[in-house]
């Protein structure tokens, strides 16, 4: 399997997420030539103090959460497209996001719905992390319910998709109800965001990152024998039910701690795992793990430094670019190898 | 080879479903021993439950009464992964990715094999080759599955059962699909492996004709009564290959080697070569002329072929079998 182009794929890969990483940093409101952020990298002090502010306390924690959010939905994308062997699934089909959403939505928006005050700004972003892990975790709980009930993966994924719909319907009706203004901080929530990550967010986020890698690494294995389907799987001494728990628990720390630091990112889980089929030319998940993470890391990065819109103060929403720069993307990808063929 | 010892032995074994208390059986009294170096051919109309059959002997599904044993151990005592280490599938579901090459899912067989990570070891890659040799498909270990033909492709699904090295392979219906030249092909292969690699080969399958070409032992499994076990020139002598056919209409015949209708023979008299007038036979009674009116009588000529109708000192003459049929069945109206 460790054939030269793999390797040679890993280190052009790792190369250019250190040069995306560098970009991401020299890029913004307040321009910092890339040549003093590699020598900065190096141990050169910067010429001047307030960029060594912008860049210790908002870019390089920035860059660092778009790194560890393509990771999570990339890794947790492709589990969930093998285990239910359908090139749609994402992290978000079981329903995760909607619940991180609901979440979220109770928080902001309820206040005025129900004459309650949850939110005030002085909080900070913890409240709404919480918020966010907390509706999660609740549809996480409801899904393994399912799934304890429910031995079809077929059955279980369009529960999930049920789940996605009733809890987005409930949004809809917190909106409804809701002021302007707080639906607009819900609306800004749901654009997601990679900035405003302190270093205490930082290593919670890459603990939850490694917490839910464990499962999918324990199972690689089991990752390649689904690729004959749960059958075959099983035939080969797969235990599926166990294999489903460790999927549903995996992508849902992977997924729910993205949703939950940066709001839901959409287009990466579902799109990359692809991309990372089609550049390393393999099914094999012991490739297709570091390289859809790697592939991941280097998407969400280049999307980042794209929405900071060069030469100019503003910045798009993360999530509008990671659809506009993906879709193209993967509509290329597509058309130039027979798509249907790959599934 | 010393004898064909006996790895999978079945003794009053009921098959079916549970659904909460209650117990759905499928087949009863169902007894069998799968031996070594041989190719088992396991018949019976749909929905007679093989699969349930094969689900049980696989150990995913725990038998209603009596049990599966394998090397005199219940199935249901041994982990899966003890089971994967006995017993490899090749099941009716297609596998078409793209991504994965001949060689690649061969390999996927080594997996109850290997460690955590799936890391082939020599030993694992030289029972790899082995299977890809033993299958005749070298050509094409370096091709894409989404590029191979159906009857390619169900040999790459029995090298990777090879691979995974049990002493018993089961396979689903793998001629369904393919036609004769493939049907042929995989079914002489799967002989050549059991008595070369010493495996206990059991099969599900409709294709009774070439069944009986290859097969070392049959087990027939008609509709609620037991399992017929035995050599298959033996139960076609003991005309037990009935079982399998709706007996009022159809029956086995023993001199053809073939399903025939039950239907009346024509009672006309045909005059010619026996090799002819067998097919003027079947055509007459696939359009349902039993008789002829009164003195008369066919006669066939070879080299050319001619079909000459006497009536009564008058005779008319038809180059093939379908003018005559017309002209008879203008006649009756």
């Amino acid at each position: 399997m460790k054939n030269n182009p793999t390797y040679l794929l890993f280190v052009l890969g790792l190369l250019l997420c250190l040069l995306l990483f560098i970009l991401n940093l020299s890029i913004g409101s307040v321009h910092i030539p890339f040549g003093e952020i590699a020598g900065r990298l190096v141990g050169k002090p910067l010429p001047k103090t307030s960029w060594e502010t912008i860049l210790i306390e908002y870019r390089f924690p920035k860059a660092l959460t778009a790194i560890l959010a393509g990771i999570s939905l990339s890794v947790s994308g492709l589990q969930m497209q093998t285990f239910f062997r359908n090139p749609l699934a994402g992290p978000y089909v079981l329903g995760i996001s909607s619940g991180a959403g609901l979440g979220v939505a109770i928080l902001l928006m309820a206040s005025s719905a129900f004459g309650w005050v949850l939110y005030q700004g002085s909080l900070g972003v913890w409240p709404i992390i919480f918020a966010a892990s907390l509706g999660a975790i609740l549809v996480l709980l409801l899904m393994s319910l399912t799934a304890w009930k429910v031995k079809d993966s077929m059955t279980l994924l369009i529960v999930g998709l049920m789940f996605g719909a009733a809890v987005s319907a409930l949004i809809s009706v917190l909106a409804y109800f809701s002021e302007a203004e707080q639906l607009k901080l819900f609306t800004i929530w749901s654009m997601g965001s990679l900035g405003g990550s302190s270093y205490a967010q930082l290593s919670g986020f890459s603990l939850a990152l490694l917490l839910g890698s464990i499962p999918m690494l324990y199972m690689l294995k089991s990752y390649n024998a689904m690729l004959m389907g749960e059958a075959y799987a099983e035939s080969m001494g797969i235990n599926i039910s166990r294999l489903r728990w460790g999927m549903i628990i995996s992508t849902g720390i992977l997924a729910g701690s993205a949703t939950a630091f940066c709001g839901p990112i959409a287009f990466i889980g579902i799109a990359v795992p692809h991309m990372a089929r089609l550049v390393f030319k393999t099914a094999d998940h012991r490739i297709l793990l570091p390289g859809s993470a790697l592939a991941g890391a280097i998407i969400l990065l280049f999307c980042d430094a794209v929405s900071q819109l060069p030469g100019s103060a503003q910045t798009l929403p993360i999530n509008a670019v990671t659809s506009l720069v993906g879709a193209p993307m993967v509509i290329w990808l597509i058309l130039r190898r027979n798509f249907s063929k790959e599934f | 080879m010393a004898g064909n010892p006996t790895i999978l032995t079945a003794l009053n074994l009921t098959l079916g479903y549970k659904k909460g208390k209650q117990a759905n059986a499928i087949a009863e009294n169902i007894e069998f021993e799968l031996k070594k170096g041989k190719l088992t051919c396991l018949l019976g109309p749909n929905g007679v439950g093989k699969s349930t059959l094969i689900k049980t002997i696989m150990g995913q599904l725990p038998p209603l009464k009596g049990q599966v044993c394998l090397e005199g151990k219940p199935v249901q005592k041994y982990n899966l992964r003890e089971i994967s280490k006995k017993i490899a599938v090749v099941l009716t579901d297609k596998i078409r990715m793209g991504t994965l090459s001949v060689r690649q899912l061969v390999e996927l067989g080594r997996i109850p094999h290997t460690g955590w990570l799936g890391s082939l070891s020599p030993a694992d890659k030289s029972k790899v080759e082995n299977a890809i040799q033993a299958t005749n498909i070298q050509y094409l270990a370096d091709r894409s599955l989404s590029e191979l033909s159906d009857g390619q492709l169900q040999k790459v699904m029995i090298a990777r059962a090879l691979a995974q090295d049990g002493e018993i392979l089961l396979l689903d219906e793998p001629t369904a699909h393919l036609d004769l030249v493939n049907r042929l092909e995989i079914m002489h292969l799967l002989k050549t492996i059991a008595r070369k690699e010493n495996k206990a080969i059991l099969i599900t399958t409709h294709d009774l004709e070439i069944a009986i070409d290859t097969a070392d032992e049959f087990w027939l499994m008609p509709c609620g009564s037991p399992l017929i076990t035995g050599l298959p020139e033996d139960l076609i002598i003991q005309q037990k290959l009935d079982v399998l056919l709706p007996s009022q209409y159809m029956h086995f015949d023993k001199d053809t080697g073939k399903i025939k209708s039950k239907a009346d023979l024509p009672n006309i008299v045909i005059e010619g070569p026996v090799s002819l007038k067998k097919w003027l036979e079947l055509a007459l009674v696939k359009n349902n002329i039993l008789k002829l009116p009164e003195n008369q009588f066919i006669s066939i000529k070879t080299s050319p072929f001619e079909l000459i109708l006497h009536n009564n000192g008058n005779s008319t003459k038809f180059s093939n079998i379908k003018n005559f049929l017309d002209y008879l069945k203008q006649e009756s109206v």
